[in-house]
Order: structure tokens, then C-alpha cells, then sequence
């Protein structure tokens, strides 16, 4: 993290991102990337810093190309000559995109290859996280189920068997019974 | 009584009172390649929030526009899914 301030009062710090396709060979990338060094050493350009994403996929495609290679570049050099930069880069072949922008006093330095490569973990860390906790949650929640089962069950049981003991007892009533009414010689069976 | 706090309760805070999330921050300047930080102001067809859901102040909101309409030239993010 480098906070951006420029050496004299008539320069300024730009700030380019510039978009070539991913599938160039070396010789196309090598002269490519050749010629933007030569457009920014016209201009008399100083380089500061230089970031180079790498390959990326593009959100949409972009002269029939779903892949690219990004590199953010940050050059400080006079305000004048910016038009003739743009020009230049626009002639550029196997160019796709370039951006140019002005950094705001006290802008810091971020690399986002970097940046962007720590995100991705980050969320995958996130992401395993979230398994995780919602892991423990199922597996409480089954232990909850299996304790309230249990104790569900237990209640049966014992329903059941107070359920079973008074239907012996009618039983062997209702045996007494029958045993004094066939004995019964008024009845005539 | 009751019947009253409850109502209070399910009442949506005071919008006056939510703060932009940026400010509390004190950000000054939001940057198109920090896709992360742009990611939740955006909708699943990559629509810019409008500033009543996004609660941004209107200095930030236009920071934000600014700063996707940017990272969409350059293909980091989708005018439209």
C-alpha cells in the first residue's frame, strides 16, 4: 500500500487498465505488449507501478472472446499528451479494452491480482464455514429428534402396559362369570 | 398497551437514521476493479441497486455508479445477465 503522489506540479498519475485477449500467441503477446511500452515511452511517460491480473473470464464477450488477460498499468506523465496516449492505444491491434483514469489525491496502491486471489479464499473459506455450522446444526437437531423418540416411546410403553394390566383383571372376570352362570342350575342350559 | 409495543416492534426502523454503509466508513474514492465491495450494491442481473434499497448516501451512490459502469466497459461485470 503506497499512497500515489505525483513528483512535479505538471504531471499527473494516470491509471490505465488495458484488456488483450487470452488465446494471443507469445510473438502476437510479446509485440502487443511492446507496443503499449512504446506508446507510453512517446509520450514520455514514467512507469510506477505495474499490475498484471493475468487470465480472466470476461462477464461477456468481448469481439467474439470469453477470456482475457488484464493488466492495470500506472504511469505519471504530462496531462497534455494523454489525447495522442489514447489515440495510439486505440490503433493498437489485439487490443480489446483500455481504460484510463485519473487516481483521487491520496489514492492507495492495491495489487488486485493479488487482492482478488485472497477473496477467493476467503470465500471458500466462507463457504466452508457456513457447511460447517449448518453440519452441527443437522447434527444437533437429529440428536434432539432421537432424545424426544426415545422419550415418545417410553411414554407408549408405559401407556401400554397400564393399558394391558385392567383388561387381565376383566378377563379373569368375565371367566368368574361365566364359570358362576353355567354352574347356575335355575338357568336351565 | 401491549397491542401498542407490539405494533412499534414490527415497525421498519426510521430511514432517517440508517447510515450509509460507506460513510461510516469514510470511503473517498470506490475502485472498479474492487469487484468485492461493489458485489452486494448489485442485483442477480447486475442492475446498480436503487439508492432506497441500497441506503447509500447520493455521493457514494454515484461513486458506485461510476464505479460499475466502469468495471462493465472492461468486462468485469455483466451489463446484463
Amino acid at each position: 500500500m503506497t499512497s500515489l503522489v505525483p513528483t512535479s506540479e505538471d504531471t499527473v498519475i494516470y491509471e490505465f487498465c488495458i484488456l488483450y485477449p487470452a488465446n494471443l500467441s507469445q510473438k502476437e503477446e510479446q509485440t502487443l505488449l511492446k507496443g503499449i511500452e512504446e506508446v507510453f515511452a512517446e509520450a514520455e511517460g514514467k512507469q510506477i507501478a505495474k499490475d498484471a491480473w493475468g487470465r480472466r473470464g470476461l462477464a461477456y464477450p468481448i469481439k467474439k472472446q470469453t477470456e482475457g488477460n488484464f493488466i492495470v498499468l500506472y504511469y505519471e506523465m504530462d496531462p497534455t499528451k494523454m489525447k495522442e496516449v489514447d489515440r495510439q492505444l486505440r490503433i493498437l491491434p489485439n487490443l480489446l479494452r483500455h481504460l484510463m483514469v485519473k487516481p483521487p489525491k491520496g489514492y492507495e496502491l492495491v495489487k488486485y491480482s493479488e487482492a482478488f486471489e485472497q477473496w477467493q479464499k476467503d470465500k471458500v473459506t466462507a463457504v466452508e464455514t457456513k457447511r460447517k455450522d449448518e453440519e452441527s446444526k443437522l447434527q444437533r437437531k437429529v440428536v434432539e429428534k432421537a432424545k424426544r423418540d426415545a422419550k415418545r416411546t417410553e411414554v407408549k410403553k408405559a401407556e401400554v402396559k397400564k393399558k394391558e394390566i385392567p383388561s387381565t383383571l376383566e378377563e379373569a372376570d368375565l371367566s368368574k362369570k361365566l364359570d358362576e352362570l353355567i354352574s347356575d342350575d335355575t338357568l336351565g342350559l | 398497551m401491549d397491542h401498542r409495543k407490539q405494533q412499534q416492534q414490527q415497525q421498519r426502523s426510521d430511514p432517517r437514521l440508517k447510515k450509509c454503509p460507506f460513510c461510516l466508513k469514510e470511503t473517498k474514492y470506490l475502485d472498479y476493479k474492487d469487484y468485492p465491495t461493489m458485489k452486494p450494491f448489485m442485483d442477480y442481473f447486475g442492475n446498480i441497486m436503487k439508492r432506497y434499497y441500497s441506503g447509500l448516501c447520493l455521493k457514494h451512490q454515484k461513486m458506485l455508479k461510476n464505479a460499475i459502469e466502469r468495471a462493465r466497459f472492461m468486462g468485469m461485470v455483466s451489463y446484463r445477465k
